[in-house]
């Protein structure tokens, strides 16, 4: 296989690659590099944080909650999805289960929730760990269980006697069919079949009979006792169902435009039994997914620019807060999704603002420069401690490991450090302008690579 | 393809690329606008709550369902036999009374999102409570009809959802000769000199080579022509002071610029809250006095209209820690020297005719205020840019 399908490969099912991995692999047909990139994703290992002073107040759970008590809980709470947020960056940088982490990020922008409850953020990151590349019929049920998507969607108050139709709504319009393929009854019924599924004060999912709705419901032409799980296999049934999911893989994982013959290809594939490995197998072993339209063509979002700079020269900045700083300033602060739709990706990742940020953060992180843009909190001032230095003296001190980054790229000539941190993303054009910089020290070399709009690309 | 046909057809060819020279960067585009008017809007972000706002101190509903956190009669300033301002809005009433103010009450949608991220969301498309839009109604704005991205500018550093368009954003600044530097940083510089021969050709290359171009030329045109201009206004000395002063020496200084939008924090008051909204009603009254002020004295008064609105109100009842929670519908107040209707509009909500969760019930949907602010101020469609029809109110 050749280096740069090797690369583009990675760029995609993972988050880079090594110079030195691609030349051991560099041997070998496509089947055996795609085979090696699914048997390394097998393992699932979990992300977890530890949790202490919750997991004392949930086991001890007293009769009588003590608010200054349980106050105090979920400050500890945000604390711990702060730097739950750095630990996932720092895993997808850090992994040898490339495709496992990368399917994660892909679906926690499609099964979209949003909790400050750290429990539930965890359990629901693992959940998409697990069946990443699994039944997406299990998969389905698994995160309709998932106590931060029953409080997000208000399934928690979907009752007998009062359905309420938020969770039922954005299963089909966001998670299976896509909108227009269900009609505003389906919608109600539906709701219906998933009264009283909820979860109790540790997170586990319940289903409280008293307000469950046992009653026939009339569900896409189908009439019968349905429960959740009934409804999600009638979903599953209906064509649109695998050419939304597969649309939506295809523009994630190979390109921004859509193309429908490939799209309508994968559909095929992912219907038969809604294999999700199977699907993604099929798209690596494709021969269109590495012509040349299809690579170096990519905006990445923020949260791949991060774990690309993390990965090629780690480091940590000095607050666990100032990863979120920058995570906002670029438009994506992980687990903080800005609704239920999710990120909208490709060029929408680009403004003015976010551009120029993206240009000087490699300067900013690793040669201390200074960043002069104020952040919006959300709504209590949680950057007002940054945001009041003057604008000019703002830096974001971080501990870098360069001795990474010359172990695993120090012995590439300039023009081939180039070749692998841009993607081979370079015309005539670039390659003068980088002429025209000076070649003292690789790692000086790199930082200029990282701050081109090249860069931006994969 | 020769590189002259290429730019012909991508549309490039009307941006700075062909034409050096930053203030080219809007004033050699062209664009729909018709006059000069200008719309600030302004967001109380985190939920303003306007019933101790703007109060109805004969009510007893309010002071029963608010026993520790009803403004009494004596403290408030009063506007007719029933309704009074806080009374941190003195100066902000004295526009008021002079007509330069119109208070349209219980402004929402249908089924209300008590979410903050969302409903802000919601009235930044100007999306249906069930419907996710990319894209904000300003960014339609810019893409229908100024067609640059200077067509509006948000005082902060960071763009929201308000100012996205499919093809062109506007840009975030507070601080224009900050925003020059940093973009003017001789890297970028660099990497734009290499732009024209090369990178044109690339699809989403070109497009991130484009944003840097714009946001280049952007910042130099609004350093270039702001650079002069000081006020003379007092503003207080605060950052909500110090962004309504930035708008002012926009707008004055001759910035071809429509739409600017603002915004004021801190409003989300679930605990002490009489403390937190006097501050920041204070701070919003003396900022937007002065700013009207000063546009008054230049002239410029009667070209602008500004707007403000909070994503919710708050719910009547309070809560056990002596603040309140997230409720529906609320306040919007219109300011200018053009005011169809200055003073009230509308009556003030209905305190015993609430919905299930408690909340002020929607009379007037935001939309049509801003079908109204499209149509009768910035003399454009408004079906072009809200998707869907919506009435005009006769505002403006």
């Amino acid at each position: 296989m050749k280096k740069s399908h090797i690369q583009h490969l990675y760029n995609r099912a993972g988050f880079g690659i090594l110079p030195n991995t691609i030349n051991g692999l560099s041997g070998l047909s496509k089947a055996r590099v795609v085979k090696a990139l699914f048997d390394s994703s097998k393992k699932i290992d979990e992300l977890k944080i530890a949790t202490p002073e919750i997991d004392a107040y949930i086991a001890g759970l007293p009769e009588k909650k003590d608010p200054r008590v349980f106050r105090k809980l979920v400050k500890d709470s945000r604390r711990k999805l702060v730097l739950y947020n750095g630990m996932w960056i720092k895993r997808m940088a850090e992994t040898k289960q490339d495709l496992r982490e990368r399917m994660v990020l892909f679906w926690s922008n499609h099964f979209v929730v949003r909790t400050r409850n750290i429990l539930f953020a965890q359990k629901f990151n693992n959940t998409l760990r697990k069946h990443a590349l699994g039944d997406f019929r299990e998969f389905v049920i698994a995160i309709s269980k998932e106590p931060a998507m029953l409080d997000y969607l208000n399934n928690q108050q979907n009752r007998k006697n009062s359905p309420n139709e938020n969770f039922a709504r954005e299963l089909m319009e966001l998670f299976t069919l896509g909108e227009g393929n269900y009609s505003e009854k389906d919608i109600k019924e539906s709701a219906r079949a998933f009264t009283g599924w909820s979860h109790n004060f540790k997170g586990d999912y319940v289903l409280r009979k008293r307000q469950h709705d046992f009653g026939e419901k009339e569900f896409m032409g189908k009439t019968g006792n349905f429960d959740g799980g009934d409804i999600i296999q009638i979903i599953l049934e209906q064509p649109q169902c695998a050419e939304f999911i597969c649309k939506k893989i295809y523009l994630h994982f190979v390109n921004d435009t859509m193309y429908e013959p490939h799209i309508k290809e994968l559909a095929k594939v992912f219907r038969k039994q809604y294999d999700i490995t199977a699907v993604m197998e099929y798209i690596f072993l494709s021969d269109w997914f590495y012509e040349k339209k299809n690579i170096g063509n990519k905006i990445k979002s923020p949260a791949d620019f991060l774990v690309g700079l993390q990965k090629t020269i780690p480091f940590t900045l000095e607050k666990p807060n100032q990863l979120i700083y920058v995570e906002r300033l670029l438009g994506q602060v992980l687990l903080e999704p800005p609704n239920v739709a999710g990120w909208a990706e490709g060029r929408n990742w680009i403004d003015a603002n976010t551009m120029m940020v993206r240009l000087k953060l490699p300067s900013v992180l690793y040669k201390d420069g200074t960043i002069a843009f104020d952040v919006k909190g959300e709504f209590e001032d949680d950057f007002e401690e940054f945001n009041k230095k003057n604008n000019l003296s703002r830096r974001l001190p971080a501990t870098k490991k360069w001795s990474v980054f010359n172990e695993n790229y120090g012995f590439l000539s300039y023009r081939d450090l180039a070749s692998y941190i841009l993607n081979g993303v370079m015309n005539e054009g670039t390659k003068t302008f980088l002429e025209t910089l000076e070649k003292t020290s690789k790692q000086e070399f790199c930082i200029q690579l990282m701050s081109l709009p090249e860069y931006q690309l994969c | 393809m020769q590189r002259r046909d290429f730019l012909k057809n991508s549309g490039l060819v009307s941006g700075a690329l062909l034409v050096p020279g930053f203030l080219k960067a809007f004033d050699g585009l062209p664009s729909l606008i018709t006059g000069n008017k200008k719309l600030v809007i302004i967001q109380l972000s985190g939920g303003n709550d306007g019933l101790n706002t703007l109060v109805q101190y004969h009510n007893d509903v309010y002071y029963r369902q608010r026993n520790a956190i009803a403004l009494k009669k004596n403290n408030l300033l009063h506007i007719t036999d029933e309704i009074g301002f806080h009374e941190s809005l003195s100066s902000f009433k004295s526009l008021y009374d002079e007509g330069y103010v119109s208070i349209i009450n219980n402004v929402g949608y249908p089924n209300p999102s008590r979410s903050h991220f969302r409903s802000t969301d919601i009235w930044h498309t100007a999306s249906d409570s069930n419907e996710y839009s990319k894209t904000g109604w300003v960014g339609r704005y810019l893409e229908q009809v100024s067609k640059n991205p200077l067509g509006a500018i948000e005082v902060d550093d960071s763009l929201s959802l308000l100012m996205k368009g499919k093809t062109i954003n506007g840009i975030a600044t507070k601080d224009a000769k900050l925003f020059y530097k940093t973009a003017r940083d001789p890297y970028f510089s660099k990497v734009i000199d290499e732009y024209e021969n090369t990178h044109l050709s690339e699809h989403n290359l070109g497009y991130l080579y484009k944003t840097v171009i714009d946001a280049k030329s952007s910042a130099s045109y609004i350093y270039e022509k702001t650079k002069t201009y000081k006020t003379r206004q007092e503003y207080p000395k605060n950052s909500f002071g110090k962004q309504l002063g930035t708008i002012s020496e926009f707008i004055n200084s001759g910035l071809k610029t429509q739409i600017f939008y603002a915004s004021l924090g801190g409003f989300d008051t679930h605990a002490n809250q009489l403390n937190a909204q006097k501050r920041l009603l204070k701070a919003y009254s003396e900022g937007i006095t002065s700013f009207v002020k000063d546009l008054k004295s230049t002239g410029a008064l009667k070209d602008t209209v500004v707007l403000t609105f909070s994503e919710f109100g708050r719910r009547l009842k309070q809560n056990a820690a002596n603040g309140t929670d997230h409720g529906a519908a609320n306040l919007v107040f219109l300011m200018g020297e053009n005011l169809k209707h200055p003073g009230i509009y509308n009556a003030p909500a209905n305190l015993v005719d609430l919905d299930a969760n408690g909340d002020i019930k929607y009379e007037v949907d935001f939309r049509d205020i801003y079908a109204s602010l499209l149509q009768e101020w910035l003399k454009t469609d408004p079906s072009r840019i809200l998707n869907g029809r919506y009435k005009t109110l006769g505002l403006v």
